[in-house]
């Protein structure tokens, strides 16, 4: 599915799970944590990893030119 | 125990399982409810990942020159390329279970008789694969045909969509059951997706290894912060690479022909076995 606004819309998500994947690996995010403080570097692994995916779907989502 | 794990890690039969149940049977010296027991466990898994790299190591390499070819172009244009991106597809899913169900599945993880059942009901979803596939070769017409002509008859890892690599990635979350083996759920679920048990075998393994690589980040500064016996732990970690290399060669040319169902058979028979020992405090 080739469409600018699909490829900014995952391109916005990806910045959105960059910025969670940083309040997780500062402790400042303690949404479903084991723990209730501290930073949780797994959750921030699985948001950098989600961040990338989602780049890396924009950039497949961005209409090329020829 | 590094021997045990290496061992059992690609077989589909569940090497968190049997690392559970067979220290319980036997009396090893073990505490399963330390909290350096799951990082341990987790080291062991290293040494299998570890194999698995050297294994694959030019697929690898491959892999991930690919994904940043693809990443960067914007468009699929090799099987690497692919197998890449169905890579990436496959771990999000198993990730996400796995980093939000963590605490609930690791509380039961100090219980051989939670293991045991497990590896009854994994050694079942191993023959259901099977049936279903029997089924999807009879739809096929390939029954006829010899166990190696008929596995020709489907496909490479790379011609699986990107559906069924999610749909198998979020299979390999129920690994983190003790008894239901990842490599199991993931080859059947390849199957189920139309490839060559050999194929299936090969994504399972590439699939693990990243999941496995991660959470050993993860866990392992853990293990070394409880004061244990690193060099032994290390050693062991080793032994296991070492069981997995070898177990991973011999998966990959019994594949080529051989099926899940004996696996199954031999869980829910170790399984029944497990509990009735552990029952009878043998």
């Amino acid at each position: 599915m080739k469409s600018r606004t699909v490829a900014i819309g995952l391109g916005v998500l990806g910045v959105v799970f960059v910025i969670i994947a940083v309040l997780y690996a500062l402790g400042v995010l303690q949404l479903f944590t084991s723990t209730t403080s501290g930073p949780h570097y797994k959750h921030a692994i699985l948001f950098v990893v989600l961040a990338v995916a989602s780049f890396v779907a924009a950039n497949f989502a961005r209409p090329k030119t020829a | 125990m590094g021997l045990l794990q290496g061992a059992t890690e690609l077989f589909p039969v569940s090497s968190l399982g049997h690392s559970v149940i067979i220290p319980s049977i036997l009396h090893w010296q073990f505490k399963q409810s330390d909290p350096t027991f799951v990082p341990f466990l987790v080291l062991l898994h290293l040494g299998t990942a570890g194999a698995l790299l050297v294994l694959y190591r030019d697929q690898w390499v491959a892999i991930i020159r690919g994904f940043f070819t693809a990443a960067v172009r914007g468009r699929i244009t090799t099987e690497p390329e692919r197998l890449a991106m169905l890579l990436l597809t496959g771990t999000i899913p198993a990730g996400i279970l796995g980093v939000y169900f963590e605490t609930r599945i690791k509380s039961l993880f100090a219980s051989p008789y939670v293991a045991a059942a497990f590896l009854v009901v994994n050694g079942i979803l191993l023959i259901a694969f099977e049936l279903l596939r029997r089924r999807a070769e009879q739809r096929t017409a390939v029954h006829s045909m010899t166990r190696a002509e008929q596995e020709q008859s489907f496909a490479e890892a790379e011609r699986i969509s990107f559906r069924a690599a999610a749909i198998i990635g979020a299979c390999q979350a129920l690994a983190f059951l003790p008894g239901i083996s990842r490599s199991g759920v993931t080859i059947g679920g390849g199957l189920l997706a139309g490839l060559r048990h050999q194929e299936a075998a090969r994504f399972s393994f590439l699939l693990a290894t990243p999941v496995i690589l991660a959470a050993g980040l993860v866990e392992v500064p853990q293990l070394f912060a409880g004061g244990v016996p690193v060099g032994e732990y290390l050693a062991a970690a080793v032994l296991s690479g070492v069981a997995a290399y070898a177990s991973a060669r011999f998966l990959l040319r019994y594949f080529r022909s051989g099926r899940l169902d004996p696996y199954g058979f031999y869980c829910i028979a170790a399984g029944l076995l497990s509990l009735a020992l552990l029952h009878f405090g043998l």
